[in-house]
């Protein structure tokens, strides 16, 4: 992919990530970028998700609304978003590829929320449904 | 009948779309007011309808990605969240109009009170989402639905003068002691009916769930063109019905039972029975529509892992969305609230929502950074654009013509 | 620094004058190594007054159907400009630094490559 040219949010940004089974991970929220002291150009360092990266975006009130809906619901407060190096990406198309398992993200606390304390305890939640 | 199985799909979705419960009363109610002169707007639901839910289609096989991915990705996520809030408003409503709509068609067979049943339709429809594989769901309740032909086997049977039927569909006039405003709303009524938001929510997550790619083209296009017309047609059939026993007497449709009634009429008990099936399948079919659509619009918008193609634990926040929309549901039916009023009002709603979800279909059928060759053809384009504006006019005068006719009464 | 922090900020020339906003963010891979592969390093940015207008793709990539959409978007995204990394004096939350009082048109993506 080298010397390829994208827009930001033309082509990445809000995207789904699958893992490396198709498995869906999360949306990019945002990006973050290092900026080098000597003037070169800033680069993308890691894909960022999760309420906390997808707040700042929406702004305002509406920004402060969906972080409270999410703390409500037992996400973390430390408003840290969840992270994805960079360095996992392996495709940017109509979803955004990376080489790892779902498990092995750790992106998405209130999935494992959701699934500790609600889903799991319904019969049938580990059966396939055919 | 291989051929058949393969494009139920399309069938639900577009059963679910065009004789849910409230359109089940609103096309009955329509042929009893306003006869025939209305189903010109049934054959534009249905081509426009068929329009975007072929490009929703397409760029899921082609992509992986279902409809409101792109809502988000197109519209950034502010405008996308709106068009969120928007349309699970529209579902929530529908989903407790169509929990009630079962337990009312059951409330036809039994004549008890259909209250009654709604914890227990509740609770099946979330055992199918939470069991039943996604093929064999939209089979059953596919292929059941089409019970509901009967309407156009009674329609046969009760004889009617074809010409006058047909001279009222193709020489559209409004009935005199009709206001044209009152026309007008329900022409908006229907239309909204045909090209509902979650018909493309559920279609294009249906294509997804289904694993189709790009192989798979002409398979997702044969599952548009014959499912929408049918469900067109089913719309029409009922229609005609009412057109044919209640429009010269007088008499206005105001409950299913009275829908039912030209059908008993022509075709007797078997006529009742294949109807109260179609009606229960129909509207149980619409809750599974509805109840899947929130799930799917909240976890595409979030990025969540969505869908029946994976255990329930590895789609927790889906299977979670589903069940809390089911609980809200049962919630707004055990106020006691007329569902059927409650569909009316959503239909205007989701006409509203419909330029935001349908745009971005658009774009993206367009953009060969998504779609490679299989972009629009111009002739779709130039259709397309037609309905944009149409979609456009439609959502900008939906919510006065609502208010002017006090909802068309 | 994040995106959320550049998209939208305001893009000021050296005297003080507004250009527009950052409407969106022109990447290369051609950036330092990270794993396997360059990292995707800032080229520019497009700058214009229009938000959804130009995250649509008719302005600057090739998508350009249906025609009328095409006609009316084009339209409403026609003075978006593009500030090159080089001419990027200061980058600061919500606020960019130009050198150049004067912008140049926004080069063309096709297929992941600028055209010129």
């Amino acid at each position: 992919m080298t010397g390829r040219a994208l827009d930001l949010t033309l082509h990445l940004l809000d995207r789904q990530v699958l893992d490396q089974d198709g498995g869906m991970v999360c949306n990019v929220d945002d990006v973050e970028f290092l900026v080098p002291d000597d003037g070169a150009p800033p680069y993308i360092t890691t894909l960022l998700t999760g309420p906390a990266a997808l707040a700042p975006r929406l702004g305002g009130l509406l920004g402060r609304w969906v972080l409270s809906a999410y703390q409500l619901l037992g996400e973390r407060h430390d408003k840290e978003p969840d992270r994805i190096p960079y360095e996992l990406v392996t495709d940017i198309a109509a979803s955004v590829k990376v080489s790892r398992t779902r498990a092995e993200m750790g992106v998405h606390p209130g999935e494992d929320r959701a699934r500790q304390y609600f889903v799991d305890r319904i019969p049938g939640a580990r059966h396939e449904s055919s | 009948m291989k051929k058949m199985l393969q494009v139920t799909l399309g069938i639900l979705t577009a059963i679910g779309g065009f004789v849910d419960i409230g359109d089940l009363v609103a096309n009955a109610l329509v042929g009893s007011r306003f006869g025939m002169s209305l189903a010109w707007v049934v054959v534009v639901g249905v081509i426009g309808i068929c329009l975007y839910a072929e490009m929703a289609g397409r760029v899921a096989a082609v992509t992986g990605r279902a409809v409101f991915d792109l809502v988000r990705e197109r519209m950034g996520p502010r405008t996308a969240l709106l068009n969120l809030a928007a349309s699970n408003l529209v579902n929530l409503l529908t989903l407790a109009a169509e929990v009630a709509g079962v337990a009312l068609a059951l409330q036809l067979a039994t004549s008890v009170s259909y209250l009654l049943f709604v914890p227990m339709v509740a609770f099946l429809v979330w055992f199918v989402i939470w069991r039943m594989p996604f093929e064999q769901m939209e089979r059953m309740f596919g292929l059941a639905g089409l019970a509901l032909l009967v309407f156009a086997v009674a329609l046969w049977q009760l004889g009617p003068d074809w010409g006058s039927l047909v001279h009222q569909a193709t020489h559209p006039t409004v009935q005199s002691g009709e206001g044209h405003p009152t026309y007008w709303y329900y022409a908006i009524a229907l239309f909204g009916a045909a090209m509902t938001p979650y018909e493309v929510f559920f279609f294009s997550s249906g294509a997804v769930e289904e694993k189709w790619s790009t192989k798979d083209l002409n398979l997702e296009r044969a599952n548009v063109y014959v499912g929408f017309p049918l469900g067109g047609l089913l719309s029409i059939a009922i229609a005609a019905t009412t057109a044919v026993v209640f429009l010269p007497r007088g008499i206005e449709v105001e409950h299913l039972s009275q829908v039912a009634l030209p059908t008993v009429m022509a075709l007797g008990k078997v006529g009742l029975a294949l109807l109260i099936l179609g009606f229960v399948a129909a509207t149980f079919g619409a809750a599974l529509e509805t109840t899947l659509s929130s799930g799917y619009a909240v976890s595409q918008y979030f990025g969540w892992q969505w869908g029946k193609l994976v255990k329930p634990k590895d789609a927790a926040r889906f299977h979670a969305v589903v069940l809390l929309s089911l609980i809200l549901g049962v919630m707004i039916v055990l106020t006691t609230l007329d569902p059927i009023k409650v569909t009316e009002y959503s239909l205007v709603f989701s006409a509203v929502a419909l330029p935001l979800t349908y745009f971005p279909i658009l774009v993206v059928a367009n953009d060969p950074g998504y779609m490679k060759d299989k972009v629009n053809s111009r002739f779709s384009n130039t259709l397309a654009t037609a309905y944009l504006i149409l979609i456009t006019v439609v959502a900008v005068a939906a919510i006065p013509l609502m208010i002017a006719t006090k909802a068309g009464q | 620094m994040r995106a959320a922090d550049v998209l939208g900020a305001e893009v000021l020339g050296p005297d003080g004058v507004r250009l527009g906003k950052v409407l969106d963010i022109r990447l290369v891979q051609d950036g330092p190594m990270l794993g396997a592969d360059c990292a995707l390093r800032i080229e520019g940015f497009v700058v214009g007054k229009r938000w959804l207008a130009s995250h649509l793709g008719y302005d600057r990539a090739n998508v350009n159907g249906p025609a009328l959409v095409n006609a009316v978007v084009q339209r409403l995204s026609a003075d978006n400009r593009f500030l090159s990394w080089d001419d990027v004096a200061q980058l600061a939350p919500g606020r960019v630094e130009a050198r150049v009082s004067q912008l140049g048109p926004v080069p063309t993506l096709v297929d992941g490559q600028i055209k010129t």
